[in-house]
């Protein structure tokens, strides 16, 4: 992925976390926007950037929303990388899969953060609340349809519409 | 695969490796720097310059999924008596705002009275401001509120609803300001019961419920009582509504188990009332809006 679409990427990613957040209707459909995004730029199977985008989005989310910076930014960088290599060397595929991983990976972010913050801040550790499970299917179903979307042939379903339109 | 390309991916998985530890080493230190204990922090610094740059495209978004929540609700009232509901929330909020006013001017009043005895002093509101963001992660329940330094908000001006106490600002941006909410698994309010008077500790539990400690078994609370803030914690305000207690146990030792049920609706803030801080603050001596960081 180009550093144009990462750049690109990462904005959207901040617009539309500030969207959903902003929003009275939040608590609806919860997702973790930094995520997918991290997700997305890990499908192109570069490990490093993945790494990279996943540290730099946890950054800005744990700048908006932690009493310390870093421990967001240390979940995605490790769950950038592993998404990057489990693309590549297990060829992850199909929506269902995708959602599925980044359901869990939604998860363990959140079991990272919560750790961090009992070992740094001494704070009581909250594991699989309702929020947080909700959040991570919100993410999972989302990241599912946009690899669904990703993966339709939108280009053949165009031609096949307009031939039908023609017969 | 020719023994080259091999090679050259055997190279970048060790270059990527590489990179991921120093990552995440990156981070460690960063929150080793951080942690409590460790001298100044100088990640709040860091984080306010983050918070003021980020300030114009979380207010054009906001406004923005306002307006999207607007035109879906509104769409959806076209089908129902929703409208009808809508203008009577309204005044509800109207009546309530008017209560919260005469409640701070009560206060007002009280603290006159508390200053002129040597006592502490009572809230006074400063402003409304509009919540940019919310998130609840992993215990962690915090918001972005659309207020910082240069209109006088301060770390740890308590925040406010007019149906009750919301929490306070932690980390204060030039506009832009990041509160930590009573759900917040860390955060405490010194409380009162209102009808027996006995004081205890309200806590977030992290999962979007509070609980109230320190209470002792020989207490005649019951479920439905009211809480406010007890004003003995020197960062909330006296006599501000925090909740009901929603259920009463026995617990393991010698203190009762309450579980309370907040009185602002966290999921639903869009905005809130800023609270002059306590001044028991530093910094916050004669509260009111002087001054930023």
């Amino acid at each position: 992925m180009k550093f144009g679409r990462v750049a690109l990427l990462l904005v959207a990613a901040t617009a539309l976390q500030f969207f959903v957040g902003g929003s009275s209707h939040r608590a609806a459909w919860p997702i973790d926007c930094f995520l997918i995004a991290t997700a997305v730029v890990a499908r192109s199977g570069n490990p490093s950037r993945a790494l990279l985008v996943g540290g730099a989005l946890g950054f800005l989310e744990d700048a908006f929303t932690q009493e310390l910076l870093g421990m967001n930014a240390f979940a995605k960088a490790a769950l950038g990388y592993v998404f990057a290599v489990l693309s590549v060397r297990v060829a992850l595929g199909g929506s269902w899969a995708v959602g599925g991983a980044l359901a869990v990976a939604s998860l363990v972010n959140d079991g990272i953060v919560a750790l961090l913050s009992v070992l740094l801040m001494r704070s009581p550790l909250v594991l699989l609340s309702r929020e947080d499970l909700w959040r991570a299917a919100a993410t999972g179903i989302t990241g599912g349809i946009v690899e669904a979307a990703r993966e339709f042939p939108w280009r053949e379903w165009w031609k096949r519409r307009l031939l039908r339109r023609l017969r | 695969m020719s023994s080259s390309s091999v090679e050259i991916a055997t190279g970048r998985s060790r270059r990527s490796g590489l990179l991921l530890v120093c990552v995440l080493v990156f981070c460690v230190l960063l929150l080793s720097a951080q942690a409590p204990g460790g001298g100044k922090r100088r990640g709040s610094l860091l984080q306010s310059w983050i918070l003021s740059v980020a300030a114009p495209v979380g207010r054009a978004v906001l406004l923005v999924s306002r307006g999207v929540s607007g035109l879906a609700d509104s769409t959806s009232e076209a089908f129902s008596a929703r409208a009808e509901n809508v203008r009577l929330k309204r005044d509800l909020t109207a009546k309530n705002q008017e209560l919260f006013r005469l409640r701070a001017e009560v206060s007002q009043a009280a603290r006159e009275r508390l200053l002129l005895s040597g006592g502490a002093a009572l809230p006074n509101v400063q402003m409304a401001a509009p919540v940019l963001l919310i998130e609840s992660r992993a215990g962690v329940q915090s918001a972005l509120v659309g207020v910082g330094s240069s209109s006088g908000a301060r770390p740890g001006s308590p925040i406010a609803v007019p149906e009750g106490l919301v929490g306070r600002l932690v980390t204060v941006g030039a506009t832009v300001s990041r509160a930590q909410l009573l759900l917040d698994a860390s955060a405490a309010v010194g409380a009162r019961i209102v009808r027996t008077q006995e004081l205890g500790v309200v806590r977030g539990d992290g999962r979007g419920g509070m609980r109230l400690n320190n209470v002792p078994t020989t207490s005649r609370v019951a479920a439905g009582d009211a809480i406010e803030s007890a004003g003995i914690d020197g960062i909330y305000p006296r006599g501000v509504a925090i909740g009901r207690v929603a259920s009463v146990a026995k617990g393991s030792d010698l203190f009762l188990e309450i579980r309370v049920a907040p009185a602002a609706q966290f999921s639903r803030l869009s905005d809130v009332l800023l609270l002059a801080p306590s001044p028991a603050i530093p910094g916050a001596a004669g509260g009111g809006r002087s001054g930023g960081p």
